[in-house]
């Protein structure tokens, strides 16, 4: 691990902590010994095709259950408080086409709220300022399969925030985007909306502007600390 | 996608989703118990024309260039039910069944022209959840159906993609070569769905 390194916080002051954790998915460790105790407010995570961290940020939002080891997400264990995790958690993925469920915009950013049984006023009162929000008030209506790539992660990204959540993992948000929709999908991601961000991503330059950035490499934790040293230690690995 | 809803004002959007597919079904049932004769034709094709009109569609026919849509739809069903049955059964059996056939499919696609899907889930939801008490999950169930319904133009979207990718490659078309990546295609997307479902709060 790098000398970035921050110091360990013990798991209830910690956002994401995490304790010798290790993954399986069928014959593959995907995971092995992850140890990391972070409370940035926005966290990228980095490292090549195959390194863990897809497995890492479906971990953090209780979508694979480790095999090994200790994890608390805002103070919850995803196994045993699998429902309220995901109560607070949303998770953004790289294809939105995989996220839509309805056939309307409108209908398909009020999906997310379904398990909160709201009224139908404050329902559409949530809906429609997640909607303004992302700058799809005029497109209510359209179907959510007629959009264009940006505009189906924009939908994405409103079906996650109306929920509110204290945490939003998102991974490889921007990989279908051209360069102004991957522009406007980071800005929502990284402003500061009382929400936390874990951010899987390729793109350095958007792994920079996090305040914190995680290397994965083969699984295991290869650097936690400051982006810029983070970055410099993934690129020299890349060159050798 | 699947987004036959058609915004309106009209008596049948105002219904709510529960009765309004109580009533269509008994309509449905109605006219496919008819017997197999000329008037019944009629009566048929009347209820069809009938509903379309008071279902204001605004579509600027009082609702007959919506009708003509979904029965030009239906074509290819049309032309098959009324060959074999003219050769089988005679004119009058095969005209009169293949309208009520018609007007039972259009009448009932008058549900999801007139209901939002989310609505119908809702619908669905209510009318199955006394089965809760038998360890039904009527929520799971409900969200079964709509992923289910809204799946279909997926698939037929990933078809157009993996027939696309064999031309690009100069494969000949073939149901073996076809078959297969569709069906991984399918299943990744399924795994995608699952996943997206679980992240939303879908038990």
């Amino acid at each position: 691990m790098t000398g970035a390194t921050p110091a360990p916080l013990p798991a209830a002051a910690a956002a994401l902590w995490l304790d010798g954790v290790g993954v399986r998915l069928g014959q593959v460790d995907a995971l092995r010994d992850v140890s990391l105790a972070l409370d940035a407010r926005t966290i990228a995570v980095v490292g090549e095709n195959g390194s863990g961290k897809s497995t890492f940020a479906r971990l953090l939002a209780g979508l694979v259950a480790p095999a090994t080891g200790v994890t608390r997400i805002l103070g919850l264990d995803p196994v045993r408080q699998a429902t309220e995790l995901r109560r607070r958690v949303a998770v953004v993925f790289s294809n939105p086409d995989a996220q839509i469920v309805m056939p309307t915009v409108a209908e398909d950013v009020a999906f997310s709220l379904r398990p909160e049984r709201l009224s139908r006023e404050e329902l559409r009162r949530r809906v429609d300022a997640a909607l303004e929000r992302f700058g799809l008030s005029d497109l209510r209506e359209r179907s959510s399969h007629d959009l264009s790539g940006g505009q189906k992660q924009l939908l994405a990204l409103a079906g996650a925030f109306v929920r509110e959540p204290e945490l939003v993992v998102a991974d490889e948000p921007t990989t279908y985007l051209d360069a102004r929709n991957a522009r406007r999908v980071s800005d929502h991601l990284l402003a500061d909306a009382g929400h936390r961000l874990v951010l899987v991503t390729h793109d350095l330059a958007l792994a920079e502007r996090c305040e914190t950035a995680v290397l994965f490499a083969g699984g295991r934790v290869e650097a936690v600390g400051r982006p810029a040293e983070v970055i410099a230690e993934y690129e020299a690995a890349l060159a050798c | 996608m699947l987004s036959l809803y058609r915004p309106g004002a009209g008596l049948l959007h105002r219904l709510p989703a529960g009765p309004k597919l109580l009533l269509l079904l008994a309509v449905v049932l109605a006219v496919s118990l008819l017997p197999s004769t000329w008037w019944a034709a009629a009566v048929a094709a009347g209820a069809a024309i009938v509903a379309y009109a008071v279902a204001g569609l605004r579509d600027g026919m009082l609702g007959m260039r919506e009708l003509g849509r979904q029965v030009v739809a239906l074509r290819w069903l049309i032309v098959v039910t009324i060959a074999a049955q003219l050769i089988f059964l005679g004119p009058e059996q095969a005209v009169s069944n293949t309208a009520r056939v018609t007007a039972a499919v259009v009448l009932a696609g008058l549900l999801v022209l007139t209901t939002r899907v989310s609505d119908l889930l809702d619908a669905v939801e209510r009318g199955l959840r006394p089965l809760d008490r038998l360890r039904f999950d009527s929520e799971r169930a409900a969200v079964l159906l709509t992923v289910a319904l809204t799946t279909v133009p997926v698939l037929g979207r990933l078809a157009g993609e993996v027939r696309e990718a064999q031309r690009a490659r100069g494969a000949r078309p073939g149901l073996r070569f076809f078959a297969v990546p569709f069906l991984i295609l399918s299943l990744k997307h399924a795994d995608q769905l699952g996943e997206a479902l679980s992240a939303r709060g879908v038990r």
